[in-house]
């Protein structure tokens, strides 16, 4: 798993962030460490069906994209 | 044709335009540090790449589309809503100010509901961009310096849009699909589909075409060169504005004149967004502290989720809860539409209320203020405006255009100056970073010990405060807005809007601890909207050529037939085809703007600013109480001048050659390479083709006519002559608002592509090279009779016609150094504003060391330089905007 699909990873700019427990600086797509758990994207809603690479549809009715970061959606259920 | 050698001089004949920066440099004087909590978050500034993201776009649009057949504004105040809810929050350790426009440090994102037509037109690029980024290693990643914080190429998992924005590439298909959603549907589609029922819209296509005009006001920048108001959330609070907007509509509702109904319907929407955004600001601090250890950094998250649940309803408490609101109101601002140039005005009056009250009570210091602001200096510096590429790199040079306005009058005529704009100074020297840039509202009441406080800022080397003549200004606005009812006493609360663009404002009464202070903020909507940026030099080409564009040889103008026997024949060509210019860009941009008004309204901005929210209207429908704010703004007024005052002498006068010799020298670029053959855009380094020599004797007779900026009678009269024409012309022309246009003189970074596109000019400018910056500089290192000459040729002519006028100087840091140095720069800057001038600012800095910045970019990544209208970092700047700036004539002596 890498950094960009970690709970604790905040991004500052498209390559890199900080992690939120250390505040250590780390590459986007590094590999994550033992603290990894998933951030709550899309990708791990069960609204979200996957339709085609980096697509999908939410609830079936809207476009959706399975990175998105879902922290602020009110409607995310966790598969 | 003469041969070099039957020349009287055969020597190097550009050391007429200054001298090619040799040897060691100087450095600028030593300046403090900021505090260490904002030095590192200088340092992680540095090391961020601007990043763009979908997200809000993303639950603009899906909303939007949810809420097809609603009230417009109404779908719109929704649409917003729906985005501020869902941005992701991000509190980095060490903010004591929180919350940004997107979850990135310099985020920013696409608005397709303003154009979408850049990522459907560039699909096939993008989806190729995405296939050849290829795996990279962090450090490849890292080593991108070139560029400052651009993303200037797709690498790994990050494509390159435009070589400045970096957007992950799993986000690319989404902005594609989001994109396509507003296909015919943008302001820029059905805008584009009524502009073309103006008569002459032929023209108006070529001339776009042939870059005489840069771009679009409408589709591109709709708000922004305007002055922020943060009078009713410091006042009232959102809930309370709430409360205003509830009243209101139970006022309004059913009875005619129902728009504001909506209105306030929509405002109140857009507020309980706000509010859910901040609430998302406040749960990520608490979430970020129950993960802290450190105690200090544990309670400032703390600190942080306390004050924004407050703000997220109540006014604010506290210095430090005004200027956090205060960054929320500007953030959200600049989420509504691509803005540039949204200004925070008089920020030391706005908050003095609050910074007096904390300091009589003693709960907090100066060195606490100057932490504070040294803080807000690194929120506004992160701001990053996505607006459509030739926008933001040919125009704005990556900039924001954030200014903050010091010193003037109040209310009653009195300096306005006061302890927290000292301090504002004081920690725009030690946070040295470009945005806000500052301009000193300069009047002879301010205290001298303030006016000191500003030189020893920009001496040492930031580029601002601009010096900006108060009187001018009144007297500006006083002209043009008496007729929407404006009296002396609100002539005072201006501010500049953007980078130099004078604004109206209005006085507001603010309450804190029982006590009425009057606060200034911006009333108008937004300027430097109307025609942007008419290419003066080309327009004279295309007299030249009979109507043609020679680069491409397309016909932009009707031919005129005329055999331009005389130098009046010439000037009048000029003014018909400058007419027919400003004439179709009127027109096109009236609907322009139209459209916006209908389908993308204002609804944050339009509440904040007076009095939208008294009368329920937003900005489009002219809720505001000073409306006369669209421009006609040009570039290179200075080698229109000197190139007419050249042919004028040559051609007409001493006969030197005839216009049909100047048009071969043209053709043949005097015997030179072009600049984009040369890679170099100022004239000190030129390379000679085999027979330059051919055209030697009239490229020197070129140089040699009459150049601005020495004092020289023959060619300021024609200066002046020009001035006085184009102010009074603009006035035949109505905005959208119904008013009569004026006259704007800024250039911001537009003298460098319209100059690549313009041919040589009778001056001796050669091809594809930058004009001269602003409006009344001189040609880079034409000004040879020192800085008084040059101030009498600027002020030839009446400066408060025009909303502006700019002079660039660039001066050596040996002659301004000390105390004696700062008061001989202050000596100086008083002499030109005393002359009438409206505006000066500086480069305090030695050329070589911009040379050799050019070289080693990698050692100068915190180097700022001036540039016109803006500080900006000298990486990010590009390379014909960089050789402007080297050219400059650069003054050895100031007294
Ligand atoms: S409900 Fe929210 S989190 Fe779930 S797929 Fe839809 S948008 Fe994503």
């Amino acid at each position: 798993m890498k950094h960009f699909d970690c709970k604790y990873y905040m991004n500052t700019d498209v390559f890199k962030g900080i992690c939120k427990r250390d505040k250590n600086i780390i590459n986007a797509d590094d590999e994550s460490c033992n603290h990894f758990e998933n951030a709550q994207k899309c990708k791990h809603c069960s609204n979200f069906k996957s339709t085609q690479a980096d697509l999908g549809m939410c609830m079936n009715k809207y476009d959706a994209y399975p990175e998105m970061l879902a922290v602020t959606c009110n409607d995310y259920k966790p598969r | 044709m003469k041969k070099e050698n039957d020349l009287e001089c055969t020597t190097e004949i550009y050391n007429y335009y200054g001298a090619k920066p040799e040897g060691g440099f100087l450095s600028r004087e030593e300046k403090k540090s900021a505090t260490p909590r904002v030095e590192k978050a200088r340092q992680m500034y540095f090391d961020t790449k601007s990043s763009a993201s979908v997200e809000f776009p993303y639950w603009y649009t899906r909303r939007w589309e949810e809420l097809e057949g609603e009230v417009q504004i109404i779908r719109r105040a929704e649409a917003l809503k729906s985005g501020f809810e869902h941005l992701t929050p991000a509190i980095l350790p060490g903010e004591l100010l929180a919350m940004r426009k997107a979850n990135y440090l310099r985020g920013s994102y696409p608005m397709p509901w303003m154009s979408e037509g850049f990522f459907l037109s560039k699909e096939d690029d993008l989806f190729k961009e995405v296939q050849n980024a290829g795996k990279a290693s962090a450090d490849e990643v890292t080593t991108m310096g070139q560029g400052g914080g651009n993303v200037t190429k797709s690498v790994g998992s990050v494509i390159s849009i435009a070589g400045k924005f970096g957007l992950r590439k799993e986000e690319m298909p989404i902005l594609i699909k989001v994109a396509k959603k507003w296909f015919n549907k943008s302001v820029d589609d059905i805008g584009h589909k009524y502009e073309q029922l103006v008569p002459g819209y032929g023209t108006k296509e070529e001339i776009m075409r042939a870059v005489i005009c840069m771009f679009d006001s409408g589709y591109t920048l709709p708000q922004g060169r305007e002055v922020m108001n943060y009078y009713y959330p410091l006042q009232f609070g959102i809930e309370g504005i709430k409360d205003i907007c509830k009243e209101k509509q139970a006022s309004v509702a059913g009875v005619p004149g129902m728009d504001r109904l909506y209105f306030y319907k929509s405002v109140h929407t857009m507020l309980e967004g706000l509010q859910a955004w901040i609430l998302n600001y406040a749960k990520e601090a608490k979430f970020m502290a129950s993960l802290e250890e450190n105690a200090k950094q544990k309670d400032e998250y703390l600190e942080i989720a306390e004050r924004l649940e407050w703000l997220s309803k109540n006014r604010p408490r506290t210095f430090h809860d005004a200027l956090q609101l205060l960054w929320i109101f500007h953030v959200a601002v600049l989420n509504e539409d691509p803005i540039s140039g949204l200004s925070p005005g008089r920020v030391g009056q706005v908050l003095y209320p609050f910074w007096k009250q904390d300091m009589d009570k003693g709960v907090l210091t100066e060195e606490k203020t100057i932490e504070l602001l040294e803080c807000m200096r690194m929120k506004f510096t992160e701001l990053d405006c996505f607006a459509s590429m030739g926008v933001v790199g040919g125009v704005l040079s990556g900039n924001t255009f954030n200014n903050l306005c010091v010193g003037g009058l109040d209310k009653d005529g009195n300096s306005a100056a006061n302890e927290l704009e000292m301090l504002i100074l004081e920690s725009a020297m030690s946070c040295d970073v470009p945005q806000p840039t500052l301009s000193l509202l300069y009047d002879e009441k301010l205290p001298e010990e303030f006016l000191i406080k500003g030189v020893e800022c920009t001496k040492i080397g930031t580029g601002y405060p601009a010096w900006v003549n108060n009187r001018v200004a009144m007297e500006f606005l006083l002209n043009n807005f008496k007729k929407e009812g404006m009296a002396l006493e609100e002539a005072r609360a201006w501010a500049i809007g953007g980078c130099l663009e004078t604004s109206p404002g209005s006085w507001m009464p603010l309450e804190v601890n029982g006590e009425t202070y009057y606060i200034p903020g911006g009333s108008a909507p937004a300027t430097s909207v109307g025609v942007h940026f008419i290419s003066l030099p080309k327009v004279l080409e295309a007299v030249l050529y009979d109507g043609l564009d020679k680069r491409t040889g397309r016909r932009v103008y009707p031919a005129h037939g005329s055999k331009l026997e005389s130098y009046n024949d010439i000037w009048n060509v000029f003014k018909h085809y400058f007419s027919i210019t400003v004439e179709v860009l009127t027109l096109t941009n009236n609907i322009q703007h139209d459209i916006w008004g209908k389908i993308s309204p204002s609804i944050i901005n339009s509440m904040l600013k007076p009095d939208c929210l008294e009368v329920g209207k937003d900005i489009s429908n002219k809720g505001c109480r000073y409306n006369r704010t669209f421009n006609v703004e040009i570039c290179g007024g200075v080698n229109l001048v000197n190139s007419l005052a050249s042919i004028k002498k040559n051609v007409f006068e001493e006969k030197n050659f005839s216009l049909a010799e100047l048009k071969a020298a043209i053709d043949a670029n005097f015997g030179y390479l072009s600049a984009l053959e040369t890679g170099s855009y100022s004239l000190i380094e030129q390379v000679k083709t085999a027979n330059y020599t051919d055209w030697l004797k009239i490229h020197k007779q070129c140089l040699d006519a009459p150049k601005y900026g020495n004092d020289d009678k023959y060619v300021d009269d024609l200066f002046k002559e020009w001035q006085i024409w184009f102010s009074k012309m603009c006035e035949n022309y109505i905005s959208l608002y119904n008013e009569p246009m004026y006259s704007c003189q800024i250039s911001v970074s537009t003298h460098a592509p319209m100059g690549a596109v313009t041919l040589a000019t009778a001056d001796g400018r050669l091809c594809g090279t930058t004009f001269a910056d602003g409006s009344v500089s001189a040609y880079p290192g034409s000004d040879k009779n020192g800085p008084y000459a040059l101030f009498n040729s600027a002020t030839c002519y009446d400066h408060s016609l025009s909303q502006n006028s700019q002079l660039n100087m660039k001066i050596h840091p040996s002659v301004v150094k000390g105390r004696e140095g700062s008061r001989k720069f202050l000596e100086m800057i008083k002499a030109y504003l005393r002359k009438g001038a409206f505006h000066a600012q500086f480069n305090v800095v030695d050329s070589r060391m911009l040379k050799d910045a050019q070289k080693n970019p990698e050692n100068y990544r915190g180097l700022m330089v001036r540039v016109a209208g803006f500080t900006q970092y000298w990486v990010e700047l590009g390379k014909q905007i960089q050789d402007e700036v080297i050219a400059r004539t650069e003054y050895e002596q100031i007294g």
